[in-house]
């Protein structure tokens, strides 16, 4: 009894990690209970040669899809916005506004399997005399493995680059050798690299597992460049990395930095879409998913695997992401301090 | 010339203040014993030298800035455990900017000097409690310093431990190093040539170990007449 009084009695002094585990459950009920839905809906579409209003409305009815107010000139033009990720859906309609093809993104399992869905009922609807012939890109099988793994890919380095870099810190502050390291002439950059270097390998060997894993276990296609893909990666583990420095700057102890690491790499998974799309996501948590690198990072990894996308497809996303990198690093630098009061 | 200058230091801590308007000179080359009870700022004021601490008032020298000028032994054990005596060492003079033929004489000399040189491949957490502390203390020594802060190095340390250890300051001392330490026992300050007592934050007495005795057996039974 003396000793549940005294984990009580502990754990009222430690407010933080008091804080985490109440929170925590809370504030991930909430977030499953909005993310975690496999009904997609607003799935972004475009018409492709001609308009039609009645098309759009059937298209838009029921909420399945929000059709683009531009119509793309051809299928050329229609594929390029499917490559860049701008629509994950092009019906082709001929000069009487009738849908007579589509082509449909597969590299978004769950949109892409509503798509198909509702382009097949919409076609049986129509009473036409053939079926309406769809075409789906990058991933016409919809198998899993080539969604998932490199997803894989981001989530895993979010775990490296946060947990393990904010737990590596704080044991070492924890055992007092981060003190021994203060009183030395290294600089505070020397010091947060020294750090992160480390992880940074550790986290690239992961990835070069996962890389192996993946197109050898899994045959999961690699379409564009390798090269790309590392520098990008590289982009995308800065961000990480700044975020495990950040946890290490907040958490006392190696329990808070581990809960605190949870609390950002669990929001990542649910709202990223790593599993679920972000358009079956409501605005009410959507805008955490803006917030996430692992948001801008997935359409980089899936459009490099999946579409042999280049650097002219995911400009958006490298932005955003280099944007994310420079400020977290910058935050990050800037808690980081080699005095310890 | 003084090593070391403390001008009005203030140090607060949670809310406290620890430090209030500490004023203190070590010369180059002088032995100091720093005393005091538990809670007296001892280790904070051995911190804010060290620029481990911002002041929030007065002035520190070296403090931040002196860093390679300064080795500083702290209280318990800040090195790896998992790594061996030689690789601690081995990083530190790395961390140092020492090149490896200057960091291999510096490791041999420091650890004959503190006879270590037989435990140099154990992991450093194995060693001895007294052990680690000659360890911190040759980690320390590593770069050469000019001023040494030692914090209570010989806390929980077996009486023949701390005899070599104090034969080892004596020796660094006599090499013309600039040290202050820092003790809770009075027996150990009585070895320096000055000694500050700290009391609460401030330094309420401080002088030769004689100046400070009086016509009393110890530098305790002083301090203690004193408090009573």
């Amino acid at each position: 009894m003396a000793l549940v009084r005294k984990e009580f009695l502990q754990l009222r002094r430690d407010r933080r990690t008091l804080g985490l585990i109440v929170g925590m459950p809370v504030v991930l009920l909430l977030v499953f209970g909005y993310a975690a839905s496999f009904d997609v809906k607003h799935i972004r579409a475009e018409l492709v040669a001609h308009d039609s209003p009645v098309l759009r409305r059937t298209l838009a009815l029921g909420g399945a899809f929000t059709v683009a107010s531009a119509v793309a000139p051809d299928v050329a033009a229609a594929r390029e916005d499917l490559k860049r990720g701008t629509t994950l859906v092009a019906v082709l309609v001929d000069a009487q506004g009738r849908p007579v093809g589509a082509l449909v993104d597969g590299s978004q399992l769950l949109a892409a399997s509503t798509a198909l869905r509702e382009l097949q009922r919409l076609s049986a609807g129509a009473n036409s005399v053939r079926p309406l012939p769809i075409l789906t890109l990058y991933n016409p099988g919809l198998r899993s493995a080539d969604y998932m793994v490199p997803g894989l890919i981001g989530f895993l380095l979010v775990q490296v680059g946060v947990m393990i870099t904010a737990l590596g810190v704080v044991r070492e502050r924890e055992r007092g050798t981060l003190e021994q390291l203060m009183i030395t002439p290294l600089s505070r950059l020397e010091l947060m690299l020294g750090k992160i270097i480390p992880y940074l390998a550790i986290a690239f060997l992961d990835l070069v597992l996962i890389l192996a894993v993946g197109l050898l276990v899994f045959s999961v296609p690699l379409r564009g460049s390798v090269p790309l893909l590392l520098v990008l990666t590289a982009l995308f583990l800065a961000s990480t990395l700044a975020i495990g420095l950040l946890v290490s700057t907040v958490a006392q102890n190696q329990q808070q930095a581990l809960q605190t690491a949870m609390f950002i790499i669990i929001p990542q998974i649910l709202l990223s879409g790593f599993v679920f799309p972000l358009a079956s996501i409501p605005w009410g948590v959507r805008w955490i998913s803006y917030a996430l690198p692992l948001t801008y990072f997935l359409p980089i990894v899936r459009g490099i695997f999946l579409k042999g996308s280049t650097i002219a497809d995911l400009w958006l996303q490298v932005s955003v992401l280099a944007g994310m990198a420079v400020f977290f690093v910058a935050l990050a630098t800037s808690r980081f301090s080699k005095q310890l009061g | 010339m003084a090593e070391i200058l403390l001008s009005g230091l203030r140090k607060r801590l949670g809310g406290a203040e620890v430090l209030h308007g500490v004023n203190l000179e070590v010369a180059a080359g002088d032995l100091v014993g720093l005393v005091g009870p538990d809670g007296a700022g001892k280790t904070t004021l051995l911190r804010c030298i060290a620029g481990l601490y911002r002041p929030d008032g007065g002035t520190v020298e070296p403090g931040n800035e002196g860093q390679l000028r300064l080795g500083f032994a702290q209280q318990g054990f800040h090195l790896y455990a998992e790594l061996t005596v030689a690789e601690n060492i081995a990083f530190l003079g790395a961390v140092y900017g020492l090149d490896r033929e200057s960091l291999a004489a510096r490791a041999e000399e420091l650890l004959a000097f503190a006879g270590l040189g037989a435990h140099r491949d154990r992991p450093a957490g194995e060693l001895s409690g007294g052990m680690q502390q000659k360890l911190t203390l040759v980690c320390s020594l590593l770069h050469g310093p000019a001023i040494l802060l030692l914090d209570e190095p010989t806390t929980g340390v077996d009486p023949l431990s701390r005899r070599e250890f104090w034969e080892l300051i004596e020796r660094l001392h006599l090499d013309g190093a600039t040290i202050l330490l820092a003790s809770a026992y009075f027996d150990e300050v009585e070895r320096c040539e000055r000694v500050v007592y700290l009391d609460e934050g401030r330094v309420v007495a401080q002088g030769t170990p004689e100046q400070l005795r009086g016509e009393h057996a110890s530098l305790e039974a002083a301090f203690l007449a004193t408090m009573a």
